[in-house]
């Protein structure tokens, strides 16, 4: 190998195997870990789809789970619920986190650092610290309610965990919290890469903030977007933490997801577990059809 | 920064050939026993308790409790139970009553036949037929959730009640006793969370049915008493007299806060209701109020579990007499754990000790346990069945088109629509 | 207006309607941010009545709460292997995850352009659906109750190669030639060359992969079995789900849970910022 690549002229016609073997000697140990826990278990759980049965034993079921799919008043229930999240959350959080991440890139503020590291500590958190925190905070007495009623922003408490509504608002307050720092830290990352020149040119051209945020920012900061929106596609689609940990689903699976309504028929209910993969390769194809719906929106055929 | 870098790498390599050497693989002999349970404050120490006493005996055999939350350990249990792995599994796990069937009928080989090892006399008869499927009876009964109605002695005279007006009530006459309450005193009767479905349960069985026929088939569309039951519930939490709440930490604040005037449930609320040290004195304890059909009784249950022994295990031998020298034997034991935790077994011979007649000065001298002790043995027997949960959340998902004013059989029609579909 | 007076009237003036409402508006947002971190210490100073009643106060409890605590959860242990599964897994994570991003970056081929493609799809399978036979391979290879089988599946992060292949578009080839002349071996290059000039790369990495296997839940709980290999949130969970749980002590826990990230995340913020930048083009 030494005396190949040391020759120059003998290293060029052989770039292209070198370049197979060698760029294979790099992916492959991911390759090979993926291989084993990833795409081995996807193809057993493919195959788990087709069938049926209770506990340790099962027979083959054709398509029998799609068709109760199609009955199953829970899961459609689960599959609207996503939708509404999907559809609310992540726009908010991703508009928001483009604000907040403008605000921030603006040299003329103060204690940039600070603010910054404020607002992305929420994600830090561990999922069972923070499904602990909002479920308290959030409770009918707790203190979410008392502070409202102290400023007279509401006449009585709003019944966050009881009432169908608000328990899907909690839900999205939740998600918002803890991940549009996240979100923002990518953006903000983005928006540095921007050269000033391009805002100094647009005010001297009478662009105001809000124009230049439109017309400047975002435009340019189009991939990353497409990026964080994919990705939080993929997690909106299998959340499960926030509705578990949070409502648990309730009230009358008002709040209940995909992915917790899978836990529920594989560890809650009497375990079927062909019928939990059959739900899981639901959310397979919805993301993929989402995911390429996004790229065509925004006109990128490339992955960011 | 690049000297920090090598102090991290450094370390993480350092800590990577610890791992290599920490492979011992705890190697189970055949003298250690695993326990699965939850609440470190409740069952653990009960385990640990039970441990003690029986390494005092047994000095050669060791002991694993693992403490996790309930919901981890059915999860654990299950996802062994399913993939066929034994290696996994403890000597003993605890299961909630309401699942036990799930796993003895799911796992038919995975749990030992218990039948001939114990006295099955000896345990509260509810508890020993929900642990029993083809005949065959598995598991060890321990606690109870013999469901009482507790209520502040105080408030209720202040509205001009007296004990013996909460005696022998249905839920009817509770309500309306509650609405009084609640316009004289201007407390709440009783705190409700009306997602959780828990008092459904307790109505049901106080009238010996449940979410399911003697054949195991949902029942609860034309199932009279399971219209009862939510009928009744629903008129609960619309009644003035019930203040709303939501989660447990609320449930329970209620009462310690003195803004509910009761709570009914299972015994092992006692140490919540007791833990507001100001209100001695002032508690008192009832049966719990019953359905108004046909062969209901004041006394039910919420809750309680079991200890089973799994078939893999290496020292089942060894498991089984551990259980049956403490829990099938010790009355000291449940003595204690009793006055410690206030655990209420179901080992009827253990409920003539000494702890059991003790008169407790938070309820006014009242020997509560000896009350719960009494309702206990009244608690009809039924068969849960394998799909509580799936049941559960069939009610839930209905409870708010019923506390709307909607038709209670079409609501449980849908019920019944979910829950078949989800046991298909 | 010329430029230069523009800009100087701009410093010299007062801060702009703008400005003001930036203030205001990220004050807000901070505070919602910080506020359940607030309350959270709050809450570990409390005993568990007044936490679930939302006193806002400090209280006195905040000793007596450690002593239970400790009494509840074996805190040394729990922190060291915690720490053990997470250093161990973040150091493989960015080995294993830059090598590949760095190889499927640097030497494109068609083949390895399908599998990463492929690769990618495997992003939207949920967890849940591969639970089962992850844990029968675990089983079958007697692994199961290791911090190995807590590890292991994590390890080859399909994002985190994501994000090391976006990140090295903006490496140089030229600095990987320059080295290839000078004799250095591919590795020795990746690891001479790449690694050392990626620092803030690997930086921003390290804090997300570490906050991800220092939270994790779901995979060692199922894996793990006995009480000697208990991590932090297994813990958590169990404290959380008594019969009469503790808030204060709850509350308490949940920060010294956090705190390690907290810190980490403190001392290399700035490297972190730095990394994302490379990977946000």
């Amino acid at each position: 190998m030494k005396t190949i690549r040391q020759s120059g002229l003998v290293r060029h016609h052989s770039t292209a195997g070198f370049h197979r073997s060698t760029g294979w000697m790099f992916v492959s140990f991911a390759l090979i870990l993926v291989g084993v826990f990833s795409i081995y278990p996807v193809i057993s759980s493919f195959l788990l789809s087709f069938q049926t049965g209770r506990g340790a034993v099962y027979h083959f079921n054709g398509l029998g789970n799609i068709q109760r799919l199609l009955k199953d008043t829970v899961f459609l229930q689960a599959l609207k619920n996503t939708f509404v999240y999907f559809i609310f959350q992540v726009p908010i959080m991703i508009i928001l986190a483009l604000t907040i991440a403008s605000v921030l890139n603006n040299p003329k503020l103060k204690f940039r650092g600070f603010f910054r590291i404020a607002i992305f500590l929420p994600c830090v958190t561990s999922l069972v610290a923070y499904s602990v925190l909002f479920k308290s905070m959030f409770a009918l007495d707790g203190l979410v309610n008392r502070m409202l009623l102290a400023i007279n922003v509401v006449a009585e408490p709003i019944p966050w965990l009881l009432d169908p509504f608000w328990a899907k608002v909690l839900i999205i307050i939740a998600l918002t919290w803890r991940w549009t720092g996240y979100n923002m830290m990518f953006y903000l990352s983005a928006m540095q890469n921007i050269s000033p020149s391009y805002y100094e040119a647009a005010r001297i051209d009478g662009a105001n903030a809000f124009q230049q945020f439109r017309y400047i920012t975002v435009p340019l900061l189009k991939p990353v977007i497409l990026f964080t929106s994919v990705m939080s596609t993929i997690g909106t689609l299998q959340l499960f933490d926030e509705s578990m940990n949070i409502t648990g689903g309730g009230p009358a699976n008002a709040t209940i997801t995909i992915s917790h309504y899978i836990y529920n028929v594989l560890f809650r209910f009497t375990p079927n577990f062909g019928y939990a993969a059959t739900i899981s390769y639901v959310i397979v194809f919805l993301v993929a059809i989402l995911a390429f719906v996004q790229f065509k929106l925004t006109g990128d055929d490339h992955a960011a | 920064m690049k000297k920090f870098l090598f102090v991290v790498l450094a370390l993480m390599l350092t800590l990577s050939v610890f791992a290599a050497g920490d492979k011992e693989a705890a190697a189970a002999g055949p003298q250690k026993i695993t326990i699965w349970a939850w609440d470190p404050n409740f069952n653990i120490a009960i385990m640990e308790e039970a441990k003690a006493r029986y390494q005092a005996i047994n000095p050669d055999v060791q002991f694993e409790i693992v403490d996790m939350a309930k919901a981890d350990v059915e999860q654990k249990l299950l996802i062994n139970l399913s993939s066929g792995v034994t290696d996994g599994l403890p000597d003993i796990v605890l299961i909630e009553d309401y699942n036990a069937e799930k796993y003895l009928s799911s796992y038919p080989d995975s749990f030992a036949d218990l039948s001939s090892s114990f006295d099955y006399s000896q345990f509260a008869p509810y508890k020993v037929k929900l642990m029993t499927v083809g005949g065959k009876t598995y598991g060890v009964p321990f606690d109870t959730g013999v469901a009482g109605t507790y209520y502040r002695k105080d408030i209720l005279e202040a509205a001009g009640f007296r004990a013996s007006d909460m005696e022998n009530i249905t839920w009817d006459r509770f309500i309306e006793i509650g609405e009084a309450v609640f316009a004289k005193t201007g407390v709440s009767m009783c705190a409700f969370d009306p997602t959780d479905g828990g008092l459904v349960r307790v109505m049901l069985h106080s009238a010996g049915s449940w979410y399911f026929d003697k054949n195991g088939k949902p029942f609860l569309a034309g199932n009279p008493v399971m219209e009862a039951a939510v009928a009744t519930y629903a008129k609960l939490i619309n009644s003035p007299g019930t203040m709303k709440t939501s989660g447990w930490a609320e449930w329970v604040g209620a009462i310690n806060s003195g803004k509910a005037a009761t709570i009914s449930t299972g015994v092992w609320i006692t140490g919540s209701v007791k833990a507001e040290a100001t209100q001695s004195g002032k508690w008192a304890l009832a049966p719990i109020p019953r359905l108004n059909v046909p062969g209901a009784v004041n006394a039910s249950n919420l809750g309680g579990s079991s200890w089973y022994v799994l078939n893999s295990s290496k020292a089942k031998a060894t498991a089984i007499d551990f259980l049956k020298q403490i829990y099938a034997k010790d009355n000291d034991f449940y003595q204690k754990i009793l006055v410690d935790r206030g655990a209420v077994g179901s080992f009827l011979p253990s409920q003539g000790g000494s702890a059991y007649m003790v008169a407790d000065p938070f309820f006014g001298g009242q020997k509560v346990f000896q009350n719960f002790s009494a309702y206990m043995q009244k608690i009809p027997s039924v068969e849960f069945g394998s799909y509580t949960y799936e049941a559960d959340s069939a009610i839930a998902s209905v409870l708010p088109s019923i506390y709307a004013g909607g038709s209670v059989a079409d609501a449980l029609k849908a019920a019944q629509a979910q829950l078949e579909n989800a046991i298909k | 207006m010329p430029h230069e007076q523009l800009l100087l009237r701009r410093l010299r003036g007062r801060p702009s309607a703008g400005l003001v409402f930036s203030y205001v508006f990220i004050i807000i947002v901070a505070a919602f941010c910080l506020f359940p971190f607030l309350w959270m210490v709050i809450g570990a100073t409390n005993v568990s009545k007044d936490v679930s009643m939302g006193k806002l106060s400090l209280g006195m409890a905040l000793f007596d709460n450690f002593a239970n605590l400790n009494k509840l959860v074996n805190l040394p242990l729990v922190f060291r292997n915690t720490a053990f599964v997470t250093l161990v897994g973040t150091f493989f994570t960015l080995l294993v995850a830059s090598m590949a991003g760095y190889g499927f970056e640097m030497y494109r081929n068609r083949h390895r352009e399908r599998l990463y493609a492929f690769l990618l799809l495997t992003m939207m399978i949920p967890f849940a659906a591969v639970m089962i036979p992850l844990f029968r391979i675990f089983a079958k290879v007697q692994l199961l109750n290791s911090f190995i089988a807590v590890i292991l599946p994590s390890v080859a992060s399909v994002i985190v190669i994501f994000y090391f292949r976006q990140s090295t578009k903006s490496f140089s080839r030229e600095l990987v030639e320059a080295a290839r002349i000078d004799g250095l071996s591919e590795l020795q290059a990746f690891f001479y060359i790449y690694v050392p000039s990626m620092k803030s790369t690997y930086a921003a990495a390290a804090i997300i992969v570490f906050m991800s296997y220092w939270n994790s839940f779901l995979w060692p709980l199922i894996v793990l079995q006995t009480n000697d290999k208990k991590l932090l949130t297994l813990a958590i969970s169990s404290l959380s789900s008594s019969y009469t749980p503790d808030f204060g002590v709850i509350m308490l826990f949940i920060i010294l849970a956090t705190s390690p990230t907290l810190v980490i995340f403190f001392a290399m913020q700035r490297q972190f910022v730095a990394g994302m930048l490379g990977a946000g083009k």
